[in-house]
């Protein structure tokens, strides 16, 4: 995979995991409100997986040289 | 530019404080407002540089307006940190203003900068960190004892029971259960009182130490500045009704969804536009960190407020949740080291935020200190006008997502004009709704809110349109950026 095309895979993996949050918040039946170990799946996914998520994928793409 | 250096331009004290107090408050969206504020920049480090074509007097007039619409949020958190101390807010927009003018000049203040801003993040963390600790809370222990709580109430502990604290800002107070509530500063105070079929409005010219009776339902109007005193063990006026209602917001709702991706668009184009792409290599790995490490610590803030002293929101002020909550967590003695540690790492982020923002200035209209002068000095003048800081933070991100975007995509200078003209024309009419229409229908509202959702698609959409149709680029390029 070249470059260019990592990046762009990294931005729209990146706003998937953005539009995830307002989706699982506002669905109908809320399964954000679904609790995981006393936490509701809302914020684990917004306050810990997303996040995580999310910067594993920015620093993967940052830390590759070259283009 | 080092991807640290990079993340200084979007790691505002008012987006983090906003963030502390909106999941302190439990508001509906603070769980995507978390993560945008986290993933909008990564977006921005990770997007490739821009190319030579991609500025032009629009996007640079924009990027002017949102940097300074930016530090006028920054002076707003720096007038809530002077009342919140006791002082006039005046001083604090003053104090803000005179470092903001001054740290950037300084030599060597952009060599430092980065490295300030690692520790700024982490000096945020550290008090979280002995909070745990000591109570021996685990964030997702202290989320879930605060999902469970029966209702929200003012504790012995509290600040707004024993001397009575200041509002930051105006506020609309509505009562869950009857209270007494003691003013402690003279003036009109406005209860609506909704128990009859017609609402009764009444207005009480009352001095100081004198008290209000206020039943289920009524509603306080209070000024900024006021001091009132409230009963201990009552309700939390304006705080969610249970301990459920502060995790899963009743106000959550389809109908949200466009607020929603208004924010969250909003969030994405500021950084688009004002975060500048980084040099890439093993030590870009500290931008995304010291970006998570910031949020979480904001969330974490807003999580543990919530859970010791869900009052710590009622004032308004941004800052509550974070200079208040070591003190009443841990008591004065181990508290009050902390809070200061919390309040310097934050009058370390405005510097490192400054000294991006001029950077950026420079980058975009020049590098004239009479153009940075002009910023600073408008910016701490907004702060006269009564404003809620995230509203002009997102008019600030919003403006330089409409306009300074669409180069990104244009195939050449003429045509990201073009684009800048449509999404700036676009924003503005958006944004002046409310003031032309102040009834407008409800649907427009998010529109009218968060102007950037259709203003930067369009912009975008004439810009590709016009390069496909003048043959100047590659309509489906990815964005690009500097």
């Amino acid at each position: 995979m070249s470059v260019p095309r990592g990046r762009r895979t990294a931005i729209a993996v990146l706003l998937v995991l953005l539009a995830g949050a307002p989706l699982l918040a506002l669905a109908p039946a809320a399964p954000g409100a679904v609790r995981v170990a006393g936490v509701s799946l809302l914020w684990w996914y917004t306050g810990l997986v997303a996040p995580l998520l999310a910067t594993a994928i920015t620093i993967a793409v940052l830390v590759r040289r070259g283009e | 530019m080092t991807a640290l250096a990079a993340a200084a331009v979007w790691l505002q004290p008012v987006l983090l404080a906003t963030l502390a107090l909106r999941v302190a408050a439990g508001d509906a969206d603070a769980p995507w407002l978390a993560l945008g504020a986290l993933i909008a920049p990564l977006v921005a480090l990770v997007a490739p540089p821009r190319r030579a074509s991609g500025s032009n007097p629009v996007a640079a007039a924009a990027t002017a307006a949102a940097v300074t619409l930016v530090l006028a949020a920054d002076f707003m958190v720096a007038a809530d940190a002077a009342t919140l101390l006791g002082a006039a807010p005046w001083l604090g927009v003053a104090l803000a203003a005179a470092l903001s003018l001054l740290v950037p000049l300084l030599p060597g203040a952009r060599r430092v900068s980065a490295p300030a801003l690692a520790i700024a993040a982490g000096a945020l963390l550290l008090p979280l960190v002995s909070v745990a600790l000591t109570t021996g809370t685990a964030p997702w222990t202290a989320w879930s004892r605060s999902g469970l709580r029966p209702s929200l109430t003012f504790p012995e502990t509290s600040g707004w029971v024993r001397d009575g604290e200041r509002f930051a800002r105006p506020a609309r107070l509505t009562f869950a259960e009857g209270q007494r509530v003691t003013t402690l500063t003279a003036g009109v105070y406005r209860v609506v009182e909704r128990d009859a079929a017609e609402p009764t409005v009444r207005e009480w010219r009352l001095a100081a130490g004198e008290t209000l009776t206020l039943r289920p339902g009524d509603e306080l109007s209070v000024e900024a500045g006021a001091r009132l005193r409230f009963e201990a063990g009552r309700r939390v006026p304006g705080a969610p009704a249970s301990g459920i209602a502060w995790a899963d917001a009743p106000a959550r709702s389809p109908s949200m969804l466009p607020a929603a991706f208004g924010a969250l668009a909003t969030l994405v184009g500021g950084a688009l536009a004002l975060v500048p792409a980084p040099r890439r290599g093993p030590s870009a790995a500290t931008g995304p960190l010291v970006l998570l490490a910031a949020t979480a610590a904001a969330v974490g803030w807003g999580v543990y407020a919530a859970a010791t002293a869900p009052d710590l929101a009622l004032g308004g002020s941004l800052l509550a949740p974070i200079l208040w909550l070591p003190l009443r967590a841990l008591g004065p003695r181990t508290g009050a080291p902390l809070a200061v540690l919390a309040l310097v790492a934050l009058v370390a982020l405005l510097l490192t935020a400054v000294v991006a923002l001029r950077a950026r200035l420079a980058d975009a209209a020049g590098s004239a200190p009479a153009r940075w002068a002009a910023a600073v000095g408008l910016a701490a003048a907004l702060t006269a006008a009564p404003l809620d800081p995230w509203r002009v933070l997102a008019l600030g991100l919003g403006v330089a997502a409409a306009a300074g975007t669409p180069p990104l995509v244009a195939g050449g200078r003429a045509v990201g004009l073009v684009g800048s003209i449509v999404g700036a024309a676009v924003f503005v009419a958006l944004a002046a709704m409310p003031l032309v229409d102040p009834a407008m229908g409800s649907w427009l509202e998010p529109l009218a809110r968060y102007p950037a959702l259709v203003a930067m698609p369009l912009g975008w959409a004439a810009a590709r349109a016009l390069s496909a149709m003048t043959g100047r680029g590659d309509a489906t390029q990815s964005i690009v950026r500097k």
